[in-house]
């Protein structure tokens, strides 16, 4: 879909803002990936409010998991999660298999060390989403092989 | 109450969403980085320019419309296929001035500002400068030098958003684009 | 005198039946005030301890562990309890947000689905500013659009 590339260009667009807002000051790979995910994390929030509107009310944790593997993520990411895994103790772990947002990246192994770049703005979406609907929480996420993605919910009490 | 209400279109809602949502976040990053409006807008025209110097490629390849031989189908080409394309709308295009170099965009609705409130201490800020640096970078990619500029702001109080499209030059093919 | 009611009347000719609230708030999710706003004339204070009062009620009623009712999924959670001179409405939004609708109890034609419209009014403004850039989740609500819908819900002072 024609906007999907709109919002892809725009994003890129934002990460090399970020990036070179650094070099002119003083900023590391650190404090640019925080501020990624910060303006992900307030999209997110957004984006649930409207989503979650004409819903019904969740159950528990695991109701809200599942909303973010489907609904949220088919919404967003045009997929649903291919595998969710939790221990059942507040960590779980969202498989995707083919991550819209690495579309951009070239699959060689020397584009890895790029890969947080494109993951920070997302994994800023879905703790922003959690934090909306109550659930705190530290999103990360790991490219082992392009374009499969996962991202780590650890929900903090 | 279902949670699958009518996926399809809520997709490709949500998805328009994501893209003002981000703008949104973009646009007020930039308003802390920068201490004055006037700056803010240069670097959202700036960032507009690099995405539509890129963004004309994915058009081109998107849509089947062939060279353009004259400004106005130009014109008609950015409203009609272009706008329509990426961001869902269709403006009117109207306003030429006599020698056909220079005609307005019309937006009854502009999704950028969807929800956007504008708070008082931001009067000088055009939010959707984005947009000129669009058309400006992807227009130079098919050697049209144009100047874009938004004479209307539904966010400042105007009933519609205009874009005032102005033809500049014809840019040289051997020339290379500049990058900023 | 006449005059301005004879306006306060006509101007929502097409709503003529809707309910008319007397108080309106906005709830954090940590309870405290995001919106709140109440029909000048009164004393302003009770409404405030009346929607802190209620809070009490909307706890409650969301989290009743182990009921299997049906309405416990709904964000509309009815009449939460009536008082000497009012009625008090709430609704708890996913992101654990609460409206609460104060109406005067002399009114009679309340209707059930008048009351769920004006939550969804809310609900659907409320949105809006989550999605405004410019606002801070959090902060007070300061929206001219909000206002508006607002205003359009509440007693006009006569």
């Amino acid at each position: 879909m024609a906007d999907e590339a709109l919002f892809q260009f725009l994003h890129n667009e934002v990460i090399q803002y970020v990036y070179k807002s650094a070099e002119n000051g003083e900023m590391e790979n650190g404090r640019c990936i925080t501020r990624l995910e910060n303006m992900g994390f307030r999209v997110g929030q957004g984006l649930i409010e409207r989503f979650t509107k004409d819903t019904a009310r969740f159950k528990d944790e695991l109701d809200i998991m599942k909303f973010i593997c489907k609904d949220f993520w088919t919404s967003v990411f045009k997929k649903q999660i291919d595998n969710l895994r939790t221990n059942h103790q507040g960590i779980y772990v969202l498989q995707d298999n083919k991550f819209r947002l690495l579309n951009q990246l070239s699959a060689g192994k020397q584009y890895l060390e790029h890969a947080p770049k494109y993951l920070a703005f997302s994994c800023g979406l879905v703790r922003g989403g959690l934090s909306n609907l109550g659930v705190k929480s530290i999103v990360t996420a790991e490219v082992s092989v392009m374009p499969a993605c996962k991202f780590q919910v650890m929900i903090q009490k | 109450m279902s949670r699958q209400s009518n996926r399809t279109s809520d997709s490709k809602k949500m998805n328009s969403e994501l893209f003002t949502l981000t703008y949104g976040a973009l646009v007020t990053q930039l308003c802390k980085d920068y201490e004055n409006d006037e700056e803010v807008n240069k670097q959202l025209d700036k960032m507009g320019y690099n995405i539509g110097v890129r963004l004309i490629e994915d058009f081109l390849a998107r849509s089947s419309v062939g060279r353009c031989h004259d400004f106005r189908e130009t014109a008609d080409v950015i409203a009609k296929v272009a706008f329509k394309m990426y961001l869902g709308v269709t403006p009117s295009v109207t306003n030429w001035s006599p020698a056909g170099d220079e005609f307005s965009l019309i937006l009854e609705s502009n999704p950028l500002v969807d929800f956007v409130e504008l708070p008082d201490n931001h009067n000088n800020l055009v939010y959707s400068s984005l947009l000129c640096g669009v058309l400006r970078g992807s227009l130079e990619m098919v050697q049209m030098a144009v100047d874009v500029r938004f004479a209307q702001d539904t966010l400042r109080g105007d009933n519609v958003t205009e874009i005032r499209m102005k033809f500049i030059k014809r840019i040289e093919e051997n020339l290379p684009a500049g990058d900023e | 005198m006449t005059c301005l009611c004879f306006l306060c009347v006509s101007r929502d000719y097409d709503e003529l039946s809707s309910i008319m609230a007397v108080c309106i708030a906005v709830i954090a999710k940590e309870n405290y005030p995001l919106y709140i706003r109440s029909v000048p004339t009164q004393n302003e204070l009770k409404f405030h301890y009346t929607v802190h009062t209620s809070l009490d009620v909307v706890e409650e009623k969301i989290s009743s562990v182990g009921k299997a009712l049906a309405d416990q999924r709904e964000l509309y959670l009815g009449l939460l309890y009536p008082t000497e001179d009012y009625k008090v409405y709430g609704y708890v939004t996913n992101s654990k947000v609460k409206f609460v609708i104060v109406v005067d109890s002399s009114n009679t034609s309340l209707r059930d689905n008048e009351i769920r419209s004006m939550f969804r009014k809310l609900h659907n403004s409320f949105t809006d500013v989550m999605c405004n850039p410019f606002y801070i989740p959090g902060d007070p609500i300061q929206s001219k659009a909000f206002d508006s819908m607002v205003s359009a819900m509440m007693v006009q002072a006569c």
